[in-house]
């Protein structure tokens, strides 16, 4: 049965000719242990996009939410620490297999013979790999994360004329904020992980080009194995064992994962192992000397070895007869784990650096071992249904559009209601230019929410301005209250309570000095209500005391509501009124105060 | 080993290596398989938090009798690493010994139906219905959708659920 599936497969695919060539790559010298780490790092990486493949499935990208995202997946998601883990350790092995197979690599001169463009190309993907580390080392979004993602760019400021433009591209502006974040999630996810795939296709074409190196002796030339089945099966022997450590690490050592960032806080930050010696190196450099360790220094490295398969071209692969060779390879081994060792040490002998260290992490393991709470997104209190108290009779234009238009939710005198702030001083507080209220008054360049203010665009320009100044005037509530005093009348009485809506059980009206128009009984009253104080529409006593609502405006209005730009426009029936009609009610409104 | 020592030996050995490379792989791939769809399925087949869709209205005493009275109240949908609140209204409506709760969601098309002076109404397009809401007019199929109530030491508290619009009989959006 499966014969026959491979069979039909076969001979449509050639399945059988590409498993052949893949399998039968010939190795001189035979299957060694030595050749098991550019297999177990193509494995590694498989592991690594899988795992990072499905994490994206519940990570948002944004620094509000990244963090809860992440600590969901962590703590709450079915297999989520697993594979938080797998990806978390898995970032490390990859680098130390890396370390490994550069090693193995270098040691054995395979990059002679023709390689230099292999060689070069692994370089390349190291450095990509660097960037991928830094890239989603930031994307949980915690106070490590901030911290050390902010001290790195930082980094890339002391390069002297690309390096500030530099890190601003990298940052997404001047700052470590949630564009930072987008960009280095596209960076981790898509960019670099493309850029990457392009050069392992590359590499392991060239690879399969020149052949495997093999040993660096000639003494087992004449043997020759196929790389299926000894070194395929070495190869996931380490793989397994490899995988089985990370799955170990994972189950017993959650992935770190600490307490959201908080910019303001004086959080110490250290980078990654794999950071550190560098970081230790920039501390003995100041100024423009931070150049030697941050570019220079790289720099020299970086220049060595790409250019060493064009420059070392001799036969000799044999390590014991390339002292040279060796000897920078353990200065730069010595030298990375010295480093390493040293920046520890150095934090462990300061007092206070390890008091701190020590706190951080004790915060990180109490935040890790909490349980989940999901974020609270929107409002968790219900805003009480607002009542609104009537409009005072003023004289003060001013007064009158405030009164009309913002009373109700800053509060009659301005110290801040149920539903806005307080506007007392507003200006001189926030330094808010008249132009600036001006615009927000109206509206524009502002998104309406339900939390927000609503846009005001029934005043007109000057109205507007003249609020704006009088804003910036205001200085204490006084201003208001004592025209309120001297100008308003007695308070009016309260409706018959079969009209009170609990709805709005505040509204305080006079009663109507007349009777309503039977017009307005007929065709108003039903979402106005019987007194014109308001039920499905909106109260209309004082009506003619609002801004662009005088009794002209009012019988405009009547003919086509839609003609003032109201947000919800009354239905367009009302032509069927006669003109007489329309200005009794008009008339009749106009007296309700 | 020469080439001629066993030819049986050694393609039994590659056969057999061979086949504990394919069984390393698939475990591996099994691992990450179940790990991955666990991960996957997580939230899809979570029960739905039972005493999480009662919200808190108010204490029954402060609210008033034989008027319609307005209440506001925060829905939350939990999903996943947040709970999305949102504000919603309702129409409670209370007499001597009975206590209704009406969603304020048109049951035509869901504008936020107001009170009006025999009963309620829409303000969209004019549907009405009676202080009990029973509908007698407008282009609404239904009376106002009730909600379930309950009262747990004096405080009201219901259960609050989106119903299907547009249509004559009230089914729950699930």
């Amino acid at each position: 049965m499966w014969k026959k599936l491979y069979l039909w497969l076969d001979e449509r695919t050639g399945i059988e000719t590409l498993i052949r060539k893949l399998n039968d790559e010939p190795i001189r010298g035979g299957a060694r242990w030595a050749y098991v780490f550019g297999s177990t790092l193509l494995g590694l990486l498989a592991v690594q996009t899988f795992t990072g493949i499905f994490l994206t499935l519940y990570y948002a990208p944004t620094s509000d939410h990244a963090h809860s995202s992440v600590t969901y997946i962590q703590k709450a998601v079915a297999g989520g620490s697993i594979l938080r883990g797998l990806h978390y350790y898995g970032a490390s092995a990859i680098l130390i297999l890396v370390a490994l197979h550069f090693i193995q690599t270098y040691l054995y001169g395979a990059y002679k013979g023709k390689r230099e463009l292999q060689w070069n190309s692994g370089l390349v993907m190291f450095f990509l790999l660097l960037g991928f580390v830094f890239t989603g080392y930031l994307l949980p979004w915690t106070q490590e994360a901030y911290f050390g993602t902010k001290v790195g760019t930082s980094v890339l400021s002391e390069i002297p004329g690309i390096g500030p433009p530099l890190r601003r591209i990298i940052l997404g502006g001047n700052e470590t904020t949630t564009l930072t974040l987008s960009r280095f999630f596209t960076f981790h996810v898509w960019g670099l992980a493309v850029l990457f795939i392009f050069f392992i296709i590359f590499h392991l074409a060239l690879f399969r080009r020149r052949g495997p190196a093999g040993p660096y002796h000639r003494h087992d030339d004449s043997r020759i194995e196929s790389f299926y089945p000894r070194q395929a099966f070495r190869d996931a022997v380490v793989f397994l064992a490899v995988f089985v450590l990370l799955v170990i690490l994972a189950y017993k050592i959650p992935a770190e994962l600490g307490p959201q960032a908080d910019p303001t806080s004086d959080y110490l930050a250290r980078p990654p192992w794999y950071f550190l010696p560098l970081f230790e190196l920039l501390k003995y450099f100041s100024g423009k000397l931070t150049l030697i360790p941050a570019v220079v220094l790289p720099g020299l490295i970086l220049l060595v070895l790409v250019v060493l398969p064009f420059w070392d071209k001799k036969e000799e692969r044999h390590p014991a007869y390339r002292p040279v060779a060796v000897l920078f390879l353990l200065l730069g081994i010595f030298g990375f784990s010295g480093l390493l060792g040293l920046s520890k040490y150095q934090d462990w002998s300061n007092r206070d650096f390890r008091a701190k260290i020590e706190k951080q992490r004790q915060d990180e393991k109490v935040f890790l071992a909490a349980s989940f709470q999901p974020e609270e997104i929107g409002r968790t209190i219900a805003i009480p249904v607002p009542t609104l108290p009537a409009a005072p009779n003023v004289r003060d234009p001013i007064l009158k559009i405030y009164f009309a238009n913002c009373a109700n939710c800053h509060g009659r005198d301005a110290t801040g209601g149920q539903l806005g702030p307080s506007l007392i001083r507003l200006a001189s507080t926030h330094h808010l230019s008249r132009d600036f209220l001006v615009r927000y008054i109206g509206g524009h360049s502002r998104d309406t929410s339900a939390d927000m203010m609503p846009r005001f665009t029934q005043l007109s320009l000057e109205q507007r301005q003249d609020l704006a100044q009088w804003l910036m005037r205001l200085k204490s509530p006084e201003q208001l209250k004592e025209h309120e005093k001297t100008t308003s009348t007695s308070k009016p009485s309260a409706p018959p309570a079969k009209h009170r809506t609990v709805q709005k059980p505040e509204v305080e009206v006079t009663p109507a000095p007349t009777e309503p128009p039977p017009a307005f009984r007929q065709t108003c009253a039903f979402c106005h209500g019987n007194d014109a104080a308001g039920n499905i529409g909106p109260s209309l006593v004082g009506i003619t005391d609002k801004p662009d609502r005088t009794p002209a405006d009012l019988l405009k209005i009547l003919e086509d509501s839609r003609s003032y730009g109201l947000k919800d426009p009354m239905p367009a029936g009302f032509p069927k009124l006669t003109d007489e009609e329309k200005k009794a009610i008009v008339d009749w409104l106009s007296k309700l105060k | 080993m020469s080439e001629s020592s066993s030819s049986l030996n050694s393609s039994e050995r590659r056969s057999f290596l061979g086949k504990l490379t394919g069984m390393i792989a698939a475990a591996i791939a099994a691992f990450l398989g179940v790990v991955a769809g666990r991960f996957t399925l997580s939230p899809a087949f979570q029960k739905p938090d039972e005493e999480g869709s009662w919200q808190i209205v108010g204490p029954v005493e402060e609210i008033p009798e034989h008027v319609p009275t307005k209440q506001s109240i925060v829905v939350s949908q939990p999903a996943g690493w947040g709970r999305f609140n949102s504000q919603q209204l309702l129409w409670v409506v209370r007499d001597d010994s009975n206590l209704k709760v009406f969603s304020a969601t048109c049951p035509h098309l869901g504008c936020t139906v107001n009170v009006a002076a025999s009963g309620f109404v829409c303000p969209c397009h004019g549907s009405a219905w009676d202080a009990n809401g029973q509908r007698v007019g407008g282009p609404a199929l239904r009376g106002l959708d009730t909600l379930n109530t309950r009262i747990e030491d004096g405080i009201l508290k219901v259960e609050y659920q989106h119903f299907k619009q547009g249509i004559a009989t009230k089914e729950v959006v699930s």
